[in-house]
């Protein structure tokens, strides 16, 4: 009896030992990857600070090579779970003092409320959170990747690793994410996302992006990754359309995380004034 | 063919000119031209210390607070644009318009900030606002300054923001928008409008600023904006001679054969404290909606065309301002891909023209209640589809009211953008379903680079000359225009 109890105990440790051993010594083999959502889940658990404020300047380029350029102010900050981001246009003048607020909820179901704020109009209009595949003010970035900030949406997709690879010389875990259902691959205008996730610090340093027919539509590269205040944050982004040939850069500079805000920016009346 | 009341008053031998109006007690003429010429001499020194001397004000503030690392940051905006627009019926130009629009921003510490923008226009057509209009329903401190019959200059906005533990304070020549609806308006009255253009001017540009105090204050989930209004400001209306001169008798008084109408000046109202307007505004979000309440106690900005029959068969028209109370609220919210909003008012006093011939001074009085409701669509990539209903009801039971005692106009507007933002394709439709009038708006812009646009278009008006657009079926209209912004 005492026998076969400890051959029971052996077996269930032999796999587990086995995988342990393997991942200790960096041995990467297909049937070692972890499983999908959770690496989905260690993105999302990344510290991203509480409350962070930045300087994003966005250059819009087209197929010719013509160039603009958006420089903006952008705050993010969590309540409790949900999330609030606030992004305030500063140049060029045609469109200084647009401004866009959203607050992200994190339960499942809940959609989305979202604010412009249009000088034109001197208004403040409330906007769809339903067009989360929208592309965000001529950029290649949609209303979703904006609200994400590098984050993954676990509720919108099913995740798998597939694979390692490496993005700028630096190995990573490719993950891939399929939308749930049909209807949320309308929304997100999406069929297929592949992310190559660096495990040291739960970053996508690359994704490749497939359209709802399943071709291939944009590749985002993260770069210029570096530690501000102990937090590890992105400061190239780049997003090249492969259908339009169109692409943008985001350039992120002049980060601030803090614990608390100083000011009140994410209110109807905050981005009716402007900063 | 247009039938144009005021021409009746040529044909009566009396030469109506609104700036230098027929009357007995002003003339353009009169003793107060020299007191006038000062207050329009006040205005531009206004002009020119808003958009020069307080950026170097701000500047010296900035090298002398060096040292105490204080930040004063200066931005100047220009904003240079040509739009010229041909009338369809006959090609005839209806204006070739170049304006300026400088402006100067400064930050000071402590989140005190000054903003000033003027506005420089030259027209060498001179068909919106022929000669020189008389800006009576303007309050001397808001009229545009004229150089001629052409050009003219005016301060847009010179306003000081400073926040304050309690309350967050603007004070200064500036705008106060109200309201969820586009092209029409419901609660966007805290400020008169300029109607040389009717309603085809951008609001943000026919709006007429006033001299404003707003304070902002947060109490709890609820914002409170009260405002004070001491600026005797009121719409501006065209003149009889002018392109979108108002002819609908739902707007303008109709001599009945026999009579002749003499037109006298508006009564304007012009004592900053008695005459002044308040508003308060509660604004707030609950459970997903946008809430607020909305009153104001203000002279309506069009003016009442009183008739004093007393010399009769002559009929003078003694127009006034009166005051109403107006309440009214906004919600709006989403739903997946659409949003839902809408706007009322109820206004308690509000002043209607009727030809009753028994009425003594062709003027009905009533409450009247208007509102808009609103659905936007966002279901398709970078496209908004919207549309509106809105009804104007005139509440009490008058008699011989020249317009509908309820009147419905019904919007639709689609706009598509392409090439990431770079072009946009735009078609508003306003239909008024009493009359079957309606004005179709198709616009195209195309951004060359950050700094340039252009854009062309049409205003295409259509239907009876009783409408509120059939009135002005004559002046439809081509559009092609170009801004540089630096």
């Amino acid at each position: 009896m005492l026998f076969r109890q400890n051959l029971r105990v052996l077996a269930l440790a032999l796999p587990c030992l086995a995988v342990l051993t393997a991942e200790h010594m960096g041995v990467a083999r297909a049937d070692a990857l972890p499983e999908g959502r959770s690496v989905a889940e260690n993105v999302n658990a990344r510290d991203d600070g509480q409350y962070v404020s930045r300087q994003l300047v966005m250059q819009l380029i087209d197929s010719g090579g013509s160039t603009r350029e958006r420089t903006t102010r952008s705050f993010r900050t969590y309540d409790g779970e949900d999330k609030k981001i606030a992004i305030y246009f500063e140049q060029p003048r045609n469109v200084r003092d647009t401004a866009f607020l959203t607050f992200d909820y994190a339960e499942a179901g809940e959609q989305d409320d979202q604010w412009l704020y249009l000088p034109a109009l001197r208004k403040v209009r409330r906007i769809s959170g339903s067009d989360r595949g929208d592309y965000f003010m001529g950029t290649d970035f949609t209303y979703d990747d904006m609200k994400l900030d590098g984050k993954i949406a676990i509720g919108d997709y099913a995740f798998q690793s597939v694979g390692r690879d490496t993005a700028d010389g630096i190995p990573c875990l490719l993950l891939e994410a399929t939308p749930q259902t049909d209807s949320v691959a309308q929304e997100l205008g999406y069929s297929r996302t592949v992310s190559c996730i660096d495990e040291e610090i739960w970053i996508a340093r690359r994704t490749e992006y497939w359209d709802t027919q399943g071709n291939r539509l944009k590749t985002l590269h993260v770069r210029d990754i570096a530690q501000v205040s102990g937090i590890w944050t992105p400061q190239l982004l780049v997003m090249e359309n492969h259908k339009t040939g169109h692409k943008t850069v985001f350039r992120i500079s002049d980060v601030v995380y803090k614990d608390e805000m100083d000011r009140d920016v994410f209110s109807q009346a905050a981005i009716r004034r402007g900063l | 063919m247009t039938f144009d009341p005021w021409s009746f008053l040529d044909r009566q031998g009396l030469t109506v000119n609104l700036f230098c109006r027929v009357g007995p007690h002003k003339s353009c003429e009169s003793s107060g031209w020299t007191g006038l010429r000062t207050l329009l001499h006040i205005r531009l020194v206004l002009l020119v210390s808003g958009l020069i001397l307080m950026p170097l004000f701000a500047a010296q503030a900035q090298t002398a607070g060096q040292d105490e690392e204080d930040e004063v940051e200066i931005v100047y905006t220009l904003r240079a644009s040509t739009e010229g627009a041909l009338e369809i019926d006959n090609l005839d130009g209806q204006k070739l318009e170049t304006e300026l629009l400088p402006g100067v921003e400064v930050a000071f510490d402590e989140g005190i900030r000054f903003t000033a923008k003027g506005r420089f226009r030259y027209d060498a057509f001179d068909e919106l606002e022929p000669g020189s209009p008389s800006q009576d329903t303007t309050s001397p401190e808001s009229r545009r300054l004229r150089f001629n019959s052409n050009s003219e200059a005016e301060l847009r906005e010179f306003f000081f923001e400073v926040p304050t533990d309690f309350a967050y304070f603007v004070v200064g020549k500036q705008q106060t928008v109200w309201g969820q609806s586009d092209g029409l308006k419901v609660l966007d009255v805290v400020n008169p409008q300029d109607f040389r253009e009717f309603i085809l001017d951008d609001f943000e540009d026919s709006r007429i600023p006033l001299w404003t105090v707003k304070a902002e204050i947060p109490l709890g989930d609820v914002l409170a904006e009260l405002v004070w209004i001491p600026d005797t400001t009121y719409n501006d209306i065209p003149e009889p001679d002018a392109a979108y001169a108002f002819t609908s008798p739902s707007f303008v008084p109709v001599p009945v054969p026999g009579t002749r109408f003499v037109l006298d000046d508006p009564d304007r109202p012009d004592n900053p404290i008695s005459d002044s307007d308040i508003g308060l505004r509660l604004s707030a979000f609950v459970d997903g909606w946008d809430l607020s309440f909305n009153y104001l106690y203000a002279y309506d900005d069009t003016e009442i065309p009183f008739q004093n029959r007393d010399s009769f068969p002559t009929v003078v028209i003694e127009p006034e301002f009166r005051r109403t109370h107006l309440i009214g609220g906004t919600f709006s919210n989403a739903f997946g891909d659409f949003v839902v909003r809408g706007e009322a008012a109820l206004s308690t006093n509000r002043y209607f023209i009727t030809d009753n011939p028994n009425d003594d001074d062709g003027i009905e009085e009533s409450p009247n209640f208007n509102y808009v409701l609103g659905l936007d669509w966002y279901g398709m990539r970078d496209t908004l589809i919207s549309g509106q209903l809105f009804q104007d009801i005139i509440v009490d039971n008058t008699e011989g009211v020249t317009r509908d005692r309820t009147e419905t106009t019904i919007t639709l507007l689609a706009r598509r953008s392409f090439l990431n933002d770079r072009l946009a394709l735009e078609m508003q439709w306003l239909q008024g379903l009493n009359i079957g009038d309606g004005l179709v708006r198709p616009k195209v812009q195309y951004d060359f680079t950050d700094s340039v646009t252009v854009w062309g278009g049409a205003d295409v008006f259509y239907g009876g000359a009783r409408g509120l657009f059939g009135q002005f079926d004559g002046e439809s209209r081509l559009v092609l225009g170009v801004a540089l912004t630096l």
